[in-house]
């Protein structure tokens, strides 16, 4: 029985009270790395809105049409992994053709996509939670918003913590993991708010 | 792993083969970041300034090449001799090119010998790389420090 | 059904489905259909199919952009001026252009993909350019770092080419060296042999394509040229020329004498040719070129050595080149039709002789020089 959650309250809530990067702490690599420099964390943070709004819909028509009538849930995992990587293939070859300057600035990151747990983490917490079809894309896109939410502010506050006397044995990674805790807390803060369980 | 991509490049172009037939890491099987790591110690130890020996061996080459090729006397006490070659060499790090010389420095008075190109330059000043042991064109803390001594 | 085959087969489905989506979607994105590309306001127009790196697509119309690392972005040497849009520069083409040239939308040729009708504007001399098959006939040793390297050309046979001019030798994959390369060198033969070229390649430590001539290339190897380019040759003028090399930068000089000499052209120019070594041991074709000295008047050859050795029993001129060059610039060459210069050889070099040359009244704009850079 699917939840009673309102489409649009969900997609608010997977945005900022179950942010999946700082209250669940999915896709972390990609975040800390690529989030040094702001055109880079735009363009990815788009990119990975844009493919877990697609694998959302495309993994949720799987699972309801294939996987449940055949009783093979079991095999949920692995079909999600095949269906984003297709679906990160397909942006990767939009993408080249439309910017390649935004494809080479992602370079590496964009096929990594693939294996960034967000997104399968989004994909599992739909299943889990049977959410319907407009649920599904709703909460696919509001955690992708959520996601470029986050990388964008970080590397915004990496920018100016850069220009700042941070003491030498904490410049980069280790500025960046505090960094990362206090944005985390400010966003549990928000928690409660919203039940989208 | 994955943020190093960039220094991953960098190193499959110090290969052998791929700007330079010896390559820039000689027979060292260290880490890139180790060698680096290793030599600014050696550096910091030494109270030499990578910079400065940058600088350095810049003003024995300019003095160099008034030998238009051939080995002249510097300063007393350096024979140095400039080569040339036709086009350019890219940093392995990707970022400029760099015209393609050798510059060989005997120094009498403590017996270093080196060799160097404006690419070694460049990698000593901007990546505080002075290549792999093993390298013809190494430039070793140690030896700066006692050439330029 | 058994979920052992079920389930097999239901992956399978799904993972071929999806497969023959991107297939689809790719034939979509990736067809840029047929794409014109215009050279120099339409003297050279071609249709061709979209989607590979320009380069490579001039190429295969036979426009031979220099590169010398063949495409792979590392050399910077593959510029043209594009005059249509082709979107920002990329970062992999900023490192290698000057801020003049990003104003003026220079691009590296094998990083920007055929998307659509482009524009181009590159220097003429480029379209002559051709890629020959060659073989080497014969291999001498000048000195103990210098050879000279006959090729016969296979394919075409012809070479059309202004004594003065370059080639560019693809290097292919050897021993370490994973990928094909191209350097550059000053053609030594005569234009008028049309069927050989010959080269003097000075072995560099390091160097890649030097290495390769010196070790791998033997008589009768198969190597494949590409030119030829560049624009330093002989000036249509009565000024007397000033030439001076060292090295391998004799190469271009061989060339325009014995061309000269047996077309007769330029008849007014007197040629003083001044080339410099160390020591005997780095000196070449000292006696060819004084019995041309002997046949030909108006050829002078001056050779000096910087530090002969006593045993060597040196009877020329003796000092660094430029020394040598200011005493008979002061002294001995006649001035009366005015004086060019023309250089060959390292940056250093050539700037010490342009400091020399201006200083005793020759103009800096006459000075014509071919820099290995």
């Amino acid at each position: 029985m699917p939840p009673l959650i309102n489409p649009i309250t969900l997609f608010f809530a997977s945005i900022f009270t179950s942010n999946i990067l700082l209250t669940n702490f999915l896709g972390m690599c990609s975040f800390i790395s690529i989030s040094k420099d702001w055109k880079s964390s735009f363009g990815l943070g788009m990119a990975v809105t844009v493919v877990l709004t697609i694998t959302a819909a495309v993994s949720w028509l799987v699972l309801r049409f294939v996987l449940v009538p055949f009783g093979m849930e079991y095999l949920s995992f692995i079909i999600f992994i095949i269906v984003i990587a297709a679906v990160v293939q397909i942006l990767e070859m939009v993408i080249d053709r439309a910017s390649p300057a935004l494809y080479l600035s992602l370079g590496i990151f964009l096929p990594l996509i693939t294996v960034n747990c967000a997104i399968l983490g989004a994909i599992l917490f739909m299943q889990i939670r049977s959410y319907n079809f407009i649920q599904a894309i709703t909460f696919g896109a509001g955690s992708g918003l959520g996601w470029w939410l986050a990388i964008m502010l970080l590397a915004a506050i990496r920018e100016r913590t850069e220009k700042n006397p941070v003491p030498a044995g904490l410049k980069g990674p280790g500025i960046t993991m505090i960094t990362i805790g206090f944005m985390a807390m400010a966003f549990i803060g928000f928690s409660g708010m919203i039940a989208v369980q | 792993m994955k943020n190093t991509e960039a220094e991953k490049n960098a190193l499959q172009r110090m290969k052998p083969g791929a700007i330079t037939i010896q390559g820039f890491l000689g027979t060292d099987t260290r880490s890139l970041a180790d060698i680096i790591e290793a030599d600014a110690e050696e550096f910091r130890r030494l109270k030499l300034d990578p910079e400065e020996a940058a600088d350095g061996l810049e003003r024995l080459r300019d003095a160099g090449q008034a030998g238009l090729g051939e080995p002249i006397t510097v300063e007393g006490r350096y024979i140095v001799s400039t080569g040339d070659a036709r086009g350019v060499l890219p940093c392995p790090y990707g970022d400029g090119v760099f015209h393609k010389n050798s510059v060989t420095v005997d120094d009498e008075q403590s017996g270093v010998e080196l060799i160097y190109s404006d690419l070694s330059l460049h990698l000593l000043r901007a990546h505080g790389f002075c290549q792999g042991q093993g390298s013809p064109f190494r430039l070793a803390p140690e030896a700066l420090a006692r050439l330029l001594g | 059904m058994n979920p052992i085959i079920l389930g097999p087969l239901v992956t399978a489905g799904i993972a071929a489905s999806l497969a023959l989506l991107i297939s689809l979607i790719d034939r979509v994105v990736n067809d840029y259909g047929e794409v014109s590309i215009d050279i120099n306001g339409g003297k050279r127009m071609y249709k061709v199919r979209g989607g590979s790196a320009l380069l490579g697509t001039l190429a295969a119309e036979g426009i031979f952009v220099p590169s010398a690392c063949g495409g792979r972005g590392s050399c910077g040497a593959c510029k043209v001026r594009v005059l249509s849009d082709v979107g920002p520069h990329l970062p992999t083409e900023i490192p290698y252009l000057t801020p003049q040239e990003i104003e003026q939308n220079v691009r590296l040729s094998c990083q920007i993909k055929l998307k659509k009708d482009i524009q181009l504007e590159m220097p003429e001399e480029l379209f002559s350019v051709k890629k020959f098959k060659s073989t080497v006939t014969s291999m001498k040793d000048l000195t103990y770092d210098i050879k000279e390297v006959l090729f016969r050309l296979d394919e075409p046979k012809d070479i059309d080419f202004i004594a003065g001019q370059y080639v560019q030798i693809v290097v292919p994959p050897y021993g370490s060296v994973k990928e094909s390369v191209q350097r550059a060198y000053s053609m030594s033969s005569r234009p008028l042999d049309k069927n050989h070229v010959e080269l003097l390649v000075r072995l560099v430590p390091g160097g890649i394509a030097t290495t390769f001539v010196h070790q791998q290339l033997k008589e009768g190897g198969k190597v494949e040229l590409v030119g030829a380019f560049g624009d330093f040759r002989v000036r249509d003028t009565p000024a007397a020329m000033v030439c001076v090399a060292g090295g391998s930068g004799m190469a271009p000089f061989k060339s325009m004498f014995y061309d000269m000499r047996e077309n007769n052209s330029f008849p007014e120019k007197e040629i003083w040719y001044f080339f410099g070594a160390r020591t005997t041991k780095d000196m070449f074709y000292l006696d060819e070129l004084r019995q041309l000295q002997k046949e030909w008047s108006r050829f002078h050859f001056i050779p000096a050595l910087s530090e002969p050795k006593p045993e060597e029993n040196w009877k020329g001129e003796t000092g660094l080149i430029t020394d040598v060059l200011e005493k008979y610039i002061k002294e001995k060459i006649g001035k009366d039709e005015g004086l060019e210069g023309y250089l060959c050889g390292s940056p250093g070099m050539i700037n010490a002789c342009i400091n020399v040359m201006t200083r005793n009244g020759m103009e800096e704009s006459k000075v014509y020089y071919d820099k290995f850079a």
